[in-house]
C-alpha cells in the first residue's frame, strides 16, 4: 500500500483506480467536452491527455472514414445526451468506431473496432448533472463473424457471434421502441385537450402536455405534488376528487366544472370551465399508482351559452315592454278616438312612427341615432321645402331616440291636422343647439309659421299629454308649448348626460 | 259594480311614460289615486318614504337600467304592500322577492286589480 492509500483518502484511491483500470474511461462535462481521461483511454485512442482535455469529444475523436461513420457518431452522441437529459444511465450495446493506429513507417491507418459503451450521469446534491462518465469495452473479439479474417475457435464463433447478434438486435428493438415512444410523447404533447399524468398518493406531476401548461399559465409544476403545484385549487374540491380516485380506483368525470386558476403570477384568479376525467393508472398487480388527467377547456362555450341566455332574457324583456307600450297607445288612442276609422288611422300612424324609430336604431345596431335623422324621418312625408332643419350634429342614445321619435311624430301629426302643415303655405322652422359643455343639454325650438290662426285647444288630447309626459318623465327634460296666434311654438330642453345625473 | 279599491292611493314606479300613463288610466278606472309616477329608483324611494297615506305600489322591476328593490325595501319597512310588474315574469326575481304578487307586461286591468287586492289582502266585493 502506498502513502495515499494508508491515509484513507478515498479520492486518491478512486483516482488511482480510475487511472489503473484496463477499461477506457472518459469524463465529460454536460456540454460533452473532455474533462478527464484514464491511461487505458489514451492507450486505445493514441491521444495525449494535454491535447484532448477541454476539447469537445467529437472534435477530439471522429469515428474515422467509412459511410456509416456519421451514424455511429450520432448514436454515441444521442446516448450521451439521453443520459444527461434523463439523468439515467444509458447503454450502447455495440457501436462501430474506428481508431487511428500508427504504422511503423510513421503513417496512420484507421482500424475498425466494435465497442460497447455505458454512459453514466454524475449528479450533485441538487440532482443536477455535473459530469458524464463514458465507460467503453472493446468487444471486437466477440465478433468473429464481422471479422472473418482473424482465426477463431468454433466455440468463439458460436458464442461471440450469437451474443453479439442478439445484442445488436436488442439494441435495434430498443431504438425502434424509443422512436415509437417519442412519437407517442409528441402526440401527447400536442394533443388539443389537456393531459397530465400524476403519480403517487400526493399526485405528483409526472408529465403534462402543452395544453395543460396553457391552462395553468405555464407554471413549473414538473415533479411537484398537486397541492404544491396548484395551491389556489384549495377548497375547490379537485384535490379531494383526486384523493378519492386514488383511494377507490373509481374514475371521476367533471362536466362544466368551474375552476379558479391563477394563470398569471400576481394576477387575479380566473374562472375557467372544464370537462375532464380522472382515470386511475394501475400497476401489474392492479394497485392504483397514479392518475391520468384528460380534458378540455370549454370556457368559451359556457360563456357563449350564458351570453345567449342573457340576450334571450333581455329580448323577452324588451318585447314585453314594447307590447305594453303598444297596449298603452291602443287604449289611450281608443279613448280619444271614438270613431273606429279615425282610431284605426291614428293608431296605425303611431305604431308606424314607433316602427320607423326602431328601424333608425337598427341601422346603428342600437347604438343611437343623430337628431337630424330622426327629424327627417318624422317630417319627410311633408316635403323638404316645408321643413327647415337647422342645427349641429347631435348623437343621441337609443332611449332618447325612441322618446324624441314619438314626440316629433305627435308634433308633426298635430301640425298636419291643425297647424302649419294643414295649409299649402305653412312651414315649420326647427332650430337646435347644445348648451353647457359639461352637462350637455339639447335646446330645440319648433316654430310653425304660415298656418291657420291658432286657438288654444279647450281639451288636451292624448298627443299633447304624451309629448309632455315623455319629455318630463322619460327624458327628465322640459317643454313649453305656446299656442301663439301665428303658429304653435314648442321649446324643448333635454339633458343628454342623464345617466351621470341620476 | 262597486270598486273594491276606491280611494286607495297607489304609487307607480315605471320608467316608460306610455306604460306609466296606461297604469294611471287603469288605476283611475278602478277609482284609485295614482301617486307619481316615478321614472327612476331615487324618485321612487323618495315617494315611498315621504308620501302620506300610501296604500299600495306598482313597481316596474327594471327602472332606467336599475333594479327597483331599494324602493321595495322602503315600502316593506313602512308595511306598504306592493306588486312587481316585469317583462321577465316571476322567474326574473331574486329569491328574496319570490312569491311577491307580480304582474307581467303587457297587463290587463283584471290582472292589476287582482294583484293589488292580493297584496293588500282586500277581499273581492
Amino acid at each position: 500500500m502506498n502513502e495515499a492509500a494508508k491515509s484513507g483518502d478515498p479520492t486518491v484511491n478512486l483516482g488511482a483506480a480510475f487511472e489503473a483500470s484496463p477499461n477506457p474511461y472518459v469524463l465529460l462535462t454536460p456540454d460533452l467536452r473532455i474533462a478527464e481521461v484514464n491511461q487505458a483511454y489514451m492507450d486505445v485512442t493514441g491521444a495525449k491527455r494535454s491535447e484532448v482535455l477541454g476539447q469537445p469529444l467529437f472534435a477530439a475523436f471522429d469515428s474515422g472514414p467509412g459511410s456509416d461513420a456519421p451514424e455511429n457518431v450520432r448514436q454515441v452522441r444521442a446516448s450521451l445526451e439521453k443520459a444527461r437529459d434523463t439523468r439515467q444511465r444509458d447503454h450502447l450495446a455495440v457501436v462501430r468506431f474506428s481508431m487511428p493506429r500508427a504504422q511503423p513507417d510513421g503513417s496512420e491507418i484507421f482500424e475498425e473496432r466494435l465497442w460497447s459503451a455505458t454512459h453514466t450521469p454524475i449528479l450533485n446534491a441538487d440532482g443536477e448533472v455535473v459530469m458524464l462518465l463514458q465507460h467503453t469495452t472493446d468487444v471486437t473479439d466477440l465478433a468473429p463473424v464481422i471479422r472473418p479474417d482473424e482465426p477463431t475457435t468454433a466455440l468463439d464463433a458460436i458464442v461471440g457471434g450469437s451474443v453479439l447478434r442478439r445484442a445488436q438486435s436488442v439494441q435495434e428493438d430498443n431504438r425502434r421502441l424509443e422512436t415509437e415512444r417519442n412519437r407517442l410523447v409528441e402526440m401527447f404533447m400536442q394533443a388539443p385537450g389537456f393531459v397530465a399524468i400524476l403519480s403517487g398518493p400526493d399526485h405528483r406531476f409526472q408529465m403534462h402536455n402543452d395544453a395543460y401548461s396553457q391552462l395553468i399559465g405555464h407554471r413549473d409544476i414538473a415533479g411537484k405534488p398537486v397541492r404544491q403545484a396548484l395551491p389556489e385549487l384549495e377548497g375547490q374540491g379537485f384535490y379531494e376528487f383526486l384523493d378519492s380516485v386514488f383511494a377507490t380506483g373509481e374514475p371521476y368525470e367533471g362536466r362544466e366544472s368551474a375552476a379558479q386558476l391563477q394563470r398569471k403570477p400576481d394576477g387575479l384568479l380566473e374562472t375557467v370551465y372544464l370537462n375532464f376525467i380522472y382515470q386511475p393508472i394501475r400497476d401489474d398487480a392492479g394497485a392504483v399508482v397514479g392518475i391520468f388527467v384528460q380534458g378540455h377547456d370549454i370556457t368559451e362555450n359556457v360563456l357563449a351559452a350564458q351570453r345567449q341566455k342573457l340576450m334571450i332574457d333581455e329580448l323577452n324583456h324588451r318585447v314585453k315592454n314594447t307590447l305594453a307600450t303598444v297596449q298603452s297607445i291602443a287604449i289611450q288612442t281608443a279613448r280619444s278616438n271614438t270613431d273606429p276609422s279615425s282610431f284605426a288611422e291614428t293608431f296605425q300612424s303611431r305604431i308606424m312612427a314607433l316602427s320607423h324609430t326602431h328601424n333608425l336604431l337598427t341601422q346603428s345596431h342600437w347604438e343611437g341615432a343623430d337628431l337630424r335623422a330622426i327629424l327627417e324621418h318624422e317630417t319627410e312625408a311633408y316635403g323638404p321645402t316645408r321643413i327647415s332643419l337647422n342645427g349641429p350634429p347631435v348623437s343621441l342614445e337609443p332611449a332618447v331616440v325612441l322618446s324624441l321619435g314619438m314626440i316629433f311624430h305627435e308634433l308633426a301629426t298635430n301640425a298636419a291636422k291643425y297647424g302649419a302643415l294643414h295649409t299649402p303655405d305653412g312651414r315649420i322652422l326647427i332650430d337646435w343647439g347644445l348648451a353647457d359643455q359639461r352637462d350637455r343639454k339639447l335646446k330645440l325650438s319648433w316654430r310653425e309659421i304660415g298656418g291657420p290662426k291658432v286657438t288654444v285647444p279647450d281639451r288636451r288630447g292624448f298627443g299633447s299629454r304624451l309629448i309632455e309626459r315623455n319629455i318630463r318623465h322619460d327624458l327628465a327634460g322640459e317643454i313649453d308649448l305656446v299656442y301663439a296666434p301665428d303658429g304653435l311654438i314648442a321649446e324643448l330642453t333635454v339633458p343628454l348626460d342623464r345617466t351621470a345625473a341620476q | 259594480m262597486t270598486q273594491p279599491l276606491t280611494g286607495r292611493r297607489v304609487l307607480v314606479v315605471e320608467d316608460e311614460s306610455l306604460v306609466a300613463m296606461l297604469l294611471e288610466t287603469i288605476l283611475e278606472d278602478m277609482e284609485c289615486v295614482p301617486i307619481g309616477p316615478a321614472s327612476n329608483v331615487d324618485d321612487g324611494q323618495r315617494l315611498a318614504r315621504d308620501t302620506e297615506n300610501l296604500d299600495a305600489a306598482l313597481l316596474d322591476v327594471n327602472v332606467a337600467g336599475r333594479q327597483v328593490f331599494p324602493v321595495a325595501e322602503a315600502l316593506k319597512e313602512r308595511g306598504v304592500p306592493f306588486v312587481f310588474s316585469t317583462g321577465y315574469g316571476e322567474g326574473g326575481l331574486p329569491d328574496e322577492w319570490r312569491g311577491q304578487p307580480t304582474i307581467q307586461k303587457p297587463f290587463t286591468e283584471a290582472a292589476i286589480r287582482d294583484a293589488l287586492m292580493k297584496a293588500m289582502g282586500v277581499a273581492e266585493a
